[in-house]
């Protein structure tokens, strides 16, 4: 019984509290969103309900290792992975909606996803897995299939990633008001350390690794947290604040005015 | 190189300049026709009937006539060569250019115009 493991599961019941959170307040300011920006505002809720399903079982996962109940271990791990393998379909629609801004091409292109994921859960699945190896800091598990691990590196982690750089690129080269590059970047920034801390907690052999990658997801989710919901104190240390002001009804007779003025 | 020239892009172009309070050069739709055909026929003779046939949607004779008077041959723009005939000048070709660019700027604007509508 090691205190790590439930540091581990204490992050792991973080990211997945702080996820469904954001999902539920993304859902909830729907109204607040023009039509245009309901398709990519409906993925990234699936994507961070995506990133919670994943953490739920992996919360218990942990709790299930602390206590030596290996079975339980076992069937969290395969039940956190099917979320896992499809966090990368709403991410492609997400990313190919925003630039290209047709809902049918997306989806086509997210569908190619879907069938990525499947195919690396059914290579996991008839291969198998080996573990899990409990160690002071986490409880891991090796995929015991390199066709598995080939198509998440290729099909479901280079490629969203690429994307994301591109539109990263794409939003730094373009000249715009501060607080929409901040509302931009932002949360690609956070959802790129999301996904790409995931791949490297599920893949990782090394158990503080899988402890350092859950918290990034962590900082990850407080990310996208603040890109959306930036506290006071951080807008006004970036510029981005919106300056609270009401219109001057009365007519200025630019003339007198000047006339009124000492110079 | 012949090249069409988009009479609606063109005046979707000006009112974006003329949105910015930019009502004269890159927001004109008259100069901005106007030059279009110009470099259109790069070092080839302009006929003022050529020009007419894109500017008459939004101007007269008259006014198109004057244009060509008082802004494009008196900065030296074009050159009057015959009656009716205008031949583009380098610093017109500059011009030109320089209206391209406005163009790739504005439909640059809107792309990411755009993409920031569809960004939750």
């Amino acid at each position: 019984m090691n205190a790590g493991l439930l540091l581990n599961a204490t992050i792991c019941f973080a990211i997945t509290i702080s996820s469904f959170a954001f999902a539920w307040v993304l859902a909830r300011n729907e109204e607040e969103h023009s039509e245009k920006s309901k398709p990519a505002l409906w993925s990234l809720v699936i994507l961070w309900s995506l990133v919670g399903l994943t953490y739920l079982p992996t919360t218990i996962r942990m709790i299930a290792a602390y206590f030596g109940k290996e079975n339980l271990d076992i069937m969290m791990y395969s039940l956190a992975v099917i979320p896992f393998s499809f966090v990368a379909v709403p991410l492609v629609f997400f990313i190919l909606y925003v630039i290209a801004g047709s809902k049918k091409i997306s989806a086509y292109i997210s569908l190619l996803f879907v069938l990525f994921g499947a195919s690396f859960l059914m290579f996991l699945f008839t291969k198998g897995i080996i573990g899990p190896i409990v160690s002071e800091y986490g409880s891991i598990f090796t995929i015991n299939s390199d066709i598995a691990i080939n198509i998440y590196m290729m099909g479901l982690f280079v490629i969203p990633t690429a994307m994301i750089i591109g539109f990263l690129l794409l939003i730094f080269l373009q000249k715009m008001p501060k607080h929409l590059r901040y509302r931009t970047a932002l949360p690609l920034v956070a959802i790129s350390f999301v996904f790409d801390f995931m791949l490297t907690d599920m893949i990782t052999m090394v158990d503080v690794m899988q402890l350092v990658a859950r918290l990034f997801v962590l900082i990850g989710t407080v990310l996208a947290f603040l890109a959306y919901f930036p506290p006071m104190t951080l807008q006004e240390k970036l510029g981005i604040q919106k300056y609270q002001y009401e219109l001057y009804e009365k007519d200025i007779d630019i003339d007198e005015e000047e006339e009124d003025v000492d110079v | 190189m012949s090249e069409d020239i988009d009479v609606g892009l063109e005046q979707a172009v000006a009112e974006f300049y003329q949105s910015m309070g930019i009502h004269q050069g890159p927001g004109d739709i008259q100069y901005r026709l106007i030059l279009r055909v110009l470099g259109k026929n790069e070092g080839k003779i302009t006929e003022f009937s050529e020009i007419r046939k894109y500017t008459d949607q939004f101007a007269d004779k008259g006014s198109i006539g004057s244009k060509m008077k008082t802004v494009f041959q008196l900065e030296g723009l074009v050159e009057k060569v015959k009656r009716g005939g205008y031949i583009v000048t380098d610093k017109g070709i500059t011009a030109s250019n320089f209206l391209k660019d406005s163009t790739a700027f504005y439909k640059k604007n809107k792309r990411m115009g755009e993409i920031i509508e569809r960004m939750p």
